[in-house]
């Protein structure tokens, strides 16, 4: 794909993972969508990296342009980030749906 | 260099092989001796060096910012360890991986690094407000948990596109190639890293999940959240305006945060959550600062150390004194506090509403010196307004009882030892006009309680999703700053 | 307020749609073959994660092993006690899992030891060797496989697997270790911290699943 299709999709799903996370209730809703956008924001970084026509950056195979390595190496880093913020995030839906029976935003809100 | 990194891997080691070992405080003690051993190794500082080498390599340095930060990190943790060590659980191997999580991000000078410390620095701080296992605990961690992925999903954005632009990920290298702001993608980039920074501060607009998360937060937990980890945001906020010109927004942040901290603080009567609406109101202070750059950047330096200990001191007496009498509002907390707890409020008002000798009067005084007229007449209309919220703790100021001292009487030296070395060593300090400015503010200050205490203005309540809609509106508006400037 | 911020964050994505759109054309890529070849790998990104910029990867990992920390701590008080109805299983999962689970072991740590020379590396290999033990936990039940993997063992091994990794990061980013046979043992060291993660995750799932 060309960098700037994949760039421009990767802010597309930024901005519906936040508009997800922005009217959704449920909070399980809010997660999905802060997941998309996190994974928006990784796609972005993969665009960055992207030349016209690159081989991967491995030696060895061949001549011409190669895809800058150092946003691959930050992308490696920052799924692993967000994998794990993800489970914790689940793990306290989890908590809280079995102490206050809700995944509701507006009824976890309320005073207890 | 290596003593910087070496007393760092040492503090995670030690952080996380206490998973393993018995008694949990002991690897703690033995990280917060190493850490102190490395900071007087490397203590005048150093100059930059690239961890890895090469182009791709992590800069680091040791500057007077990463000097405050250490130990004020340090000492932090040792009050924490004097206050408590018997806590089940594994409550101290994760202090101490937070301790040293913050020592590294204060050393470092690379985007991505600081990405990577401060996420690992939130994680282990949301398992720390959730550490107890109430429900409330945990809903204010999972929306702290929410709006900080948020925060992060910003700050990786303007990261790809700062590095698109200019290729590097070294702040220094960032700053030696001059960047403009007119130029789109740095100008926009800049605009969400400072956002991105700006959340995990808790700065007004972007950091609405701070009072809940440090209000309910077990009592030494908010102790270090807000003494050190709410600094690691401002410190990134502060490496910024080293790399790329942001000062101004962060000078329009800065005001808005001291004023809208202050408007909340002033009539919260939930003694941990007005604290915490305090620390944001403090955090103006510090943001202004480090956006006029200079000498005000080295005052709010030292004001955010001054700030960590007597704010430290603050939540440790504030929740001794919840967990004691089973209260949290102020007006219910009256004359029920034991003599130690109630010396240490007293000494930490008296700090954070910059009177002398102490901690805040000092650092204030610094900060304000260097700065334009029209800064020092906000800095004197924050710490009137100081004044006036912390006047109504001035009730609890009777004891009743005692109790142990625990950790209170280390950073109460500590706030002590701070200013009047601060007040010897400034030369601008002992003169008769700054003490009457000073003591003039806070007269002024407790004028507008007695004024004020009978209002009862129904301010917005904050909701999730108003704090979630808010940050967006601060990250556009935080772009719009830095683009129109 | 709702308009207010479905406004901001649409002028949000425009905002970065601009500044994205000035990037391009998109120079060329600095020369990075040298560098790759100084760490003693052909895969440049290696070089880069476990090399120049193994001070991020330690930082990463202890991410990672403080999620899983969070995991069981909020969990831990919702373990039942009593025991749950069976996870769905059909003999064609067992007969997979029989198959599938010695290719999927050959295959992680394949990926684990080549990860220098080619596309692969730790954090694959660990979340494969993690998606066999879902299959296995699927085949044979997730109770009955969390009893046979003992946990204080799991527990030792993932912290003494982060500790080796900060000891070996201060031999790389100050004693100068270069080469295939550190890259491969950080590598196998990665994939173990992440294998034990992603079934403590899993176990933990599926054993507070509640009622279905």
């Amino acid at each position: 794909m060309d960098g700037m299709a994949a760039s421009a999709l990767a802010i597309a799903l930024v901005g519906l993972g936040f508009w997800t996370l922005l009217r959704r209730r449920n909070v399980i809703w809010k997660l999905l969508g802060l997941n998309v956008a996190a994974g928006g924001a990784i796609l972005f970084l993969v665009a960055i990296a992207h030349r016209p026509q690159a081989r991967p950056p491995i030696l060895g195979l061949g001549p011409g342009q190669s895809a800058d390595p150092l946003p691959h190496a930050l992308v490696l880093t920052a799924i692993v980030i967000h994998f794990a913020t993800l489970a914790l995030s689940l793990v306290y839906v989890i908590f809280l749906t079995e102490r206050r029976h809700s995944q509701d935003v507006h009824k976890l809100e309320e005073e207890r | 260099m290596i003593y910087a990194v070496g007393g760092v891997v040492i503090y995670l080691v030690l952080g996380a092989g206490g998973f393993l070992v018995r008694p949990r405080w002991l690897p703690g003690t033995l990280a917060l001796l190493a850490g102190v051993a490395s900071l007087a190794l490397w203590a005048p500082g150093f100059s930059e060096g690239v961890l890895g080498g090469g182009r791709w390599g992590i800069s680091v340095a040791g500057d007077s910012l990463a000097l405050g930060m250490w130990a004020l990190a340090l000492v932090i943790h040792g009050a924490v360890l004097l206050h408590e060590r018997t806590r089940p659980g594994p409550f101290h191997p994760l202090l101490t991986l937070l301790v040293g999580t913050c020592l590294a991000a204060a050393l470092s000078r690379d985007l991505f690094n600081l990405y990577v410390t401060l996420e690992l620095a939130s994680l282990v701080s949301f398992l720390l407000v959730g550490y107890e296992g109430k429900p409330r605990a945990v809903w204010a961690s999972l929306q702290y948990l929410i709006l900080a992925t948020v925060g992060m999903t910003l700050y990786l954005l303007g990261v790809g596109l700062v590095y698109g632009k200019l290729g590097t990920l070294s702040l220094s290298a960032i700053a030696a190639l001059g960047p403009r702001l007119s130029d789109p993608a740095v100008g926009i980039g800049a605009g969400l890293l400072v956002a991105g920074a700006a959340i995990k501060s808790g700065v007004f607009l972007f950091g609405l999940w701070l009072p809940p998360a440090h209000g309910y937060a077990p009592t030494t937990v908010s102790v270090v959240l807000s003494a050190v980890v709410v600094k690691m945001g401002a410190v990134t906020l502060a490496r910024l305006t080293e790399a790329l010109p942001v000062g101004p927004a962060l000078v329009v942040l800065g005001i808005l945060t001291g004023f809208g901290g202050l408007l909340y603080a002033l009539w919260e009567r939930d003694l941990k959550v007005f604290l915490a609406f305090s620390t944001v109101s403090q955090l103006g202070y510090m943001l202004l600062g480090f956006g006029l750059g200079g000498g005000a950047a080295f005052g709010a330096m030292l004001y955010a150390v001054a700030h960590g200990l007597f704010k430290g001191l603050l939540f440790l007496a504030a929740g001794e004194a919840v967990e004691r009498v089973g209260r949290r509002e102020i007006a219910r907390l009256a004359g029920q506090l034991s003599v130690p707890v109630a010396l240490a409020l007293a000494v930490g008002t008296w700090a954070i509403v910059g009177l002398p000798p102490l901690a805040g009067f000092a650092a204030k005084g610094i900060l304000a010196q260097d700065a334009p007229n029209w800064a020092k007449a906000v800095l004197f209309s924050l710490e009137v307004g100081t004044a006036a919220s912390f006047a109504k703790l001035v009730p609890l100021f009777r004891p009743q009882g005692t109790s142990p001292i625990g950790g209170l009487g280390f950073l109460a030296a500590a706030v002590v030892a701070l200013g009047v070395g601060g007040l010897l060593v400034v030369p601008g300090l002992f003169s008769l006009w700054a003490w009457g400015e000073a003591f003039l503010a806070a007269g002024i200050g407790w004028g507008l309680y007695l004024g004020l205490r009978t209002l009862r203005p129904i301010l917005p309540r904050f909701t999730f999703d108003r704090a979630l809609g808010s940050l967006f509106v601060g990250a556009v508006v935080a772009t719009g700053i830095l683009l129109l400037w | 307020m709702k308009w207010a911020s479905g406004m901001a964050i649409l002028a949000l994505v425009l905002l970065v749609a601009a500044g994205t759109w000035s990037l391009f054309p998109r120079p060329d890529v600095p020369p990075w073959e040298e560098e790759t070849a100084a760490w003693g790998a052909k895969n440049a990104v290696a070089a880069i994660v476990l090399g120049a910029r193994l001070w991020d990867t330690l930082f990463e990992v202890l991410v990672y092993a403080m999620a899983m920390v969070g995991v069981r701590l909020a969990l831990r008080p919702l373990r039942r006690t009593e025991p749950q109805a069976p996870l769905p299983e059909t003999p064609l999962l067992r007969r997979a899992a029989d198959v599938l689970l010695g290719p999927i072991v050959v295959f992680a740590i394949y990926l684990a030891a080549s990860g220098h020379l080619g596309p692969g590396g730790g954090f694959p290999a660990g979340a494969l060797l993690g998606s066999g033990l879902l299959l296995l936990a699927l085949a044979k039940g997730a109770d009955r496989l969390g009893g046979e993997l003992h946990e204080p063992i799991l527990e030792r091994g993932e912290y003494g697997a982060i500790v080796a990794l900060l000891a070996a990061g201060l031999g790389v980013l100050f004693l100068g270790w270069v080469g295939g046979g550190l890259f491969v043992g950080l590598n196998l060291l990665i994939a173990l911290e992440v294998a034990i993660g992603a079934w403590v995750v899993l176990h933990h799932f599926a054993s507070s699943r509640g009622e279905v």
